[in-house]
């Protein structure tokens, strides 16, 4: 039996397209639900919040979206256990609604992914990310290698991870730290950090993790022809890159 | 300068109201007046610029669609058995951005868009050629719209998802009362579900749908106002023309209306649909219906309206942005609004957004404006819409000539590297990066060449195929000031070289003439001879113009007109990605070839202004260009050029060294050793690193191309050339640093 991914749209989403092709072309049956039909997202199995402005940004990015009637789905949802990705706007929704790193009840976030550093505006940059922690402590990385190095793009004005300090302990300790910045040879330091994110945070997971929040896009660095680099003679639609990360979410959502 | 006014706040001279009075048989009403003065603006009418425009190449085996319609369209290849097209509209947004430049060059960018969408196509790319004044005291107002208009271009584009493809940015003292903040759009349509702006056969008694925003009192007279020059005085009125973005909203209505186009063929139904811009509600009505062949009758009370007791002409002609018109059957009608309203919710995103029917298409070709139960326009819509035509005297713009004796023209050998870091930290030659990694450029995910990689950025716009379409703009304003007509053609050869180095097909041209006043018989002469250079350089590369736009009064309350700047985009295509010349050199030992028989004039370079050198500009030599292209073109076929950069601004030294900051950008810590002199002219030509050295000389003779071998890439991380050495690094650090201050 298929299991089905829904790849939520709020008003403002921007980045649908990339999500739900990829989702596609690693193999998973995914499907947009817009957020005039919150009910329909009961059915799915696993949901996916894409990057986008959602409501504006106001207040503060994901603040409103976490607060949707789509969002009582996900986070039902994901308090039973059903995988959530969310990518960019859909991570700072994700703390926003408390799901990550979900040391507090929902819709009670603990921290945020907020204006970058050192100057506050939108940041387009190309950047690598790994693991900070075993794959096996999140169903959603499961099938990455401990050495992955993931390609993607920030693209944001709000994704430094900012806390207070007791709580970025308690972050880092709890094993809540996903992926961090990295050079494309896996060196970890201040230069491949794009915004000054604490603890060189791109990605949070919850206790449990099933839900996952990643600031940088991986979707947008995912087909062979997206790669500067790309070898001669590679299928330029071939998946690949930060596709494999979707795979593995791919690959969790069937077990 | 404008003749007496005709009514406040109607820019109309005294003799077109006359024959407008003499053409009704009465006195215009208010509302008339003013719907009169959009569409015979200066905007909306092309009166003094048409004829002229008349000389410009339109058609070709890649043109899908000419101008005429709110987009062009270049025939892109076929996938999975049908034909797809690239969508392209050019335009400018001068004069809002340099009184309020967020918002004027927001929605810039919002109308440019709006353009492409109702092509029925999807929207894929923006590109933004900006020109600002002297930006060095941190508190003028020239950096102030500099940053300002550079910000309004990332909040629009990336909230709305569409990524920044291409684009350039002048910094020039011409600019300090006029900034041009032009916008190019590119969008993808298969070409049997292209949507036409005009109501198609048996439309008569169709719903006309007015989508998007609440009407309110922004943007009222902005048609006029973008057709009269600048004044001071007028600044605090002249706020009140500029539109207010909201790209919230639009991005919304954006993906509703993908959603319609596919609900629509499912029906089988062919609408029309057309942006609101100029002359507002009026303006796109009057010209759906009347070039469908119709007339049209509007009930202003039907608006949807953001404050009650507008008056019938700010209704009428005022130009909120975000909204769209529609003409469609009446049974589909009910269909569509739900979509806007229900599905995407319109009315809950912005404040009574929504869909509205305000009212129909008629097969008698009058346009009539009802406003509580009264008539308040009606007139024969083709006298409204028709073309009007204003033939101004002009003088003969000549081109600068410099005395014989003023010209030390051989190219720099052992001389040109200490030159090298003045030239690469020269403000129009150095780093854009500051200014755009401000904007989203991989939004999609559809992105292979992101903006500043490469000379062009490129997409796979169509989703499961190899085939790409590039893009990339140019005009220097120093060789605009220097000669109009010299200026425009290497505007043509710029952007078409451009899109050749990545290895794709110069297939279409867009431009924005953007001039002086053209009752000014100078400044409409430097008009004139520019579109003479665009036909020439067009004509001779066999490419056309399929889009384009034209902004003049751009002069200042001195009467001082800017730089000439006619500004072009070029279309490439590429029919598998996977032969995308991906940017910076690629291996040790591999030679550099410097290709082009390039014209020794220096006029307008970075080097003739540092070293204060009077020259020509120089003339593109197409024999060579088309013979440069045809042997770029075959060899990137065979997979034998491994990095190709366009000789343009700061020369060819500075295309060797951009092609060294790419590869290191990519982590290859790659040099150059150069055995040819190779300097700062900027004729075009190509720079180039071949995988295949006898295999390219022998194309370049088949091609009658003149290919000169200049060095090698080398191990070790520096350009040398005649004895000299610069480390990559130093030198790419003086490239990457001047604008950090302007852009931090």
């Amino acid at each position: 039996m298929s299991a089905r991914i829904a790849v939520v749209l709020f008003p403002g989403t921007n980045s649908e397209d990339e999500t739900l092709r990829l989702l596609r072309d690693c193999g998973g049956d995914a499907e947009l639900v817009h957020w005039s039909r919150p009910a329909e997202l009961r059915d799915f199995d696993a949901y996916v919040l894409p990057g986008g402005f959602a409501y504006e940004d106001r207040i503060r990015a994901g603040a409103i979206a976490a607060h949707d009637p789509a969002m009582d789905e996900v986070i039902a949802g994901a308090q039973r256990g059903k995988l959530v990705l969310g990518i960019c706007n859909g991570a700072q929704i994700l703390l926003e609604a408390g799901l990550v790193p979900g040391t507090a009840p929902a819709r009670r976030p603990t921290a945020a992914f907020t204006h970058n550093g050192p100057i506050p505006h939108f940041v387009c940059r190309h950047v690598y990310v790994k693991l900070a922690i075993d794959p096996s402590r999140c169903a959603i990385t499961r099938a990455l290698s401990p050495a992955a190095i993931i390609p993607a793009w920030t693209a944001n004005g709000e994704g430094r991870l900012a806390a207070t300090p007791e709580h970025l302990d308690e972050i880092a300790g709890g094993g809540h730290l996903a992926f961090v910045y990295a050079h494309a040879d896996g060196r970890v330091d201040a230069r491949a950090n794009p915004n000054e994110s604490a603890r060189g945070c791109a990605g949070l997971v919850n206790r449990e993790g099933n839900v996952l929040a990643l600031m940088p896009h991986p979707e947008r660095d995912a087909w062979n022809f997206n790669h500067l680099d790309r070898p001669a003679g590679a299928d330029p639609l071939t998946p690949s890159g930060g596709a494999e990360l979707f795979r593995s979410f791919v690959a969790a959502v069937r077990a | 300068m404008v003749d007496q006014r005709s009514a406040p706040g109607v820019a109309l001279r005294d003799d077109e109201v006359r024959r407008i009075r003499e053409r009704l048989g009465r006195e215009p009403s208010i509302v008339e007046l003013h719907a009169f003065d959009a569409q015979w603006s200066e905007h909306c009418s092309y009166k003094s610029s048409r004829h002229h425009l008349k000389r410009l190449p339109t058609q070709g085996p890649d043109v899908v669609l000419g101008p005429g319609e709110d987009s062009g369209i270049v025939h892109l290849g076929e996938h999975g058995g049908r034909r797809y097209g690239v969508v392209v509209a050019h335009e400018s947004h001068n004069h809002p951005s340099q009184v309020v430049p967020f918002e004027g060059a927001a929605t810039g960018i919002g109308g440019i868009v709006r353009d492409v969408l109702c092509m029925g196509a999807e929207v894929i790319a923006v590109a933004d050629p900006l020109r600002f004044g002297r930006v060095e005291h941190p508190e003028s107002h020239q950096r102030y719209v500099a940053r300002s208009a550079v910000d309004g271009i990332a909040a629009y584009g990336n909230a709305i998802g569409v990524p920044n493809l291409a684009g350039d940015a002048y910094f020039d003292e011409g600019f300090d009362d006029n900034c041009l903040v032009n916008v190019v759009a590119l969008g993808i349509v298969a070409e049997d579900e292209i949507v036409h702006s005009f109501a198609p056969e048996n439309a008569a008694g169709w719903d006309l749908l007015l989508v998007g925003k609440a009407t309110d009192p922004s943007g009222f007279g902005g048609a006029s106002f973008s057709s009269l020059s600048l004044d001071a005085a007028d600044e605090q009125a002249n706020k009140g023309a500029v539109q207010v973005p909201d790209p919230f909203l639009k991005n919304v209505l954006m993906r509703a209306t993908y959603r319609v186009f596919a609900a629509l063929r499912e029906r089988g139904i062919v609408p029309g649909f057309k942006d609101l811009g100029a002359g507002g509600i009026m303006g796109c009505s009057a010209e759906l219906a009347a070039s469908g062949g119709y007339g049209a009758d509007i009930n202003l009370d039907e608006v949807n309206v953001a404050v009650e007791g507008m008056a019938p002409e700010v209704i009428a002609v005022g130009e909120t942005q975000e909204r769209l018109l529609w003409a469609l059957p009446p049974d589909v009608t009910p269909a569509v609004v739900r979509i806007y309203n229900e599905e995407f919710t319109l009315p809950q995103v912005a404040f009574n957004a929504r869909a509205t029917i305000v009212g129909r298409i008629t097969e008698e070709k009058k346009y009539v404006l009802r406003h509580r139960g009264r008539i308040v326009m009606d007139v024969d819509v083709d006298f409204l819409t028709g073309a009007i035509r204003d033939e101004l005297p002009y003088q003969p713009a000549e081109g600068f000539a410099p005395a014989e004796a003023a010209r030390p023209r051989a190219d720099l050998g052992a001389e040109a590297l200490p030159l090298l870091e003045r030239v690469l930290a020269h403000r129009d030659v150095c780093s854009r990066e500051p200014l755009y990694r401000r904007y989203d450029a991989v939004v999609r995910g559809a992105t292979v060449i992101p903006r500043g990689y490469a000379d062009a950025g490129v997409l796979a716009p169509v989703r499961g195929s190899r085939l790409g379409v590039a893009l990339a703009v140019a005009g220097n304003p120093r060789c605009g000031r220097l000669d109009p007509r010299r200026a425009a053609e290497l505007a043509v050869a710029t952007a078409a070289c451009r899109v050749a180095a990545v290895g794709a097909r110069p297939a279409g041209l867009t431009d924005c003439l953007n001039f002086g006043n053209p009752r000014n018989p100078a400044q409409y002469g430097e008009f004139v001879a520019a579109v003479d250079g665009l036909a020439r350089a067009a004509g001779e590369l066999g490419l056309a113009f399929v889009s384009g736009n034209v902004s003049l009064y751009n002069e200042s309350e001195s009467g001082k007109a800017i730089p000439a700047s006619a500004i072009v985009a070029c279309i490439g295509t590429i029919g598998d990605v996977a032969r995308t010349i991906t940017p910076g050199f690629k291996r040790p030992g591999a030679p550099i070839f410097l290709l082009g028989n390039r014209a020794p004039e220096r006029g307008g370079s970075a080097i003739a202004e540092l070293l204060g050198i009077d020259d020509a500009v120089p003339a593109p030599s197409y024999a060579a260009l088309r013979a440069e292209l045809a042997l770029l073109r075959r060899a990137s076929e065979e997979g034998i050029v491994a990095a190709c950069t366009a000789i343009a601004g700061g020369g060819a030294l500075v295309a060797v060294a951009k092609t060294a900051f790419a590869a290191h950008r990519a982590g290859r810590r790659l040099g150059v050793t150069l055995d040819q002199p190779c300097g700062f002219h900027e004729a075009p030509g190509f720079v180039l690193e071949v995988a295949d050295e006898a295999r390219f000389a022998a194309l370049a003779r088949e091609c009658g191309a003149e290919a000169r071998r200049a060095g090698a890439v080398a191990e070790m991380p520096c350009i040398a050339a005649g004895g000299e050495r610069r480390e990559v690094d130093e030198l790419m650090d003086c490239w990457s640093r001047p604008l950090e201050e302007i852009y931090p």
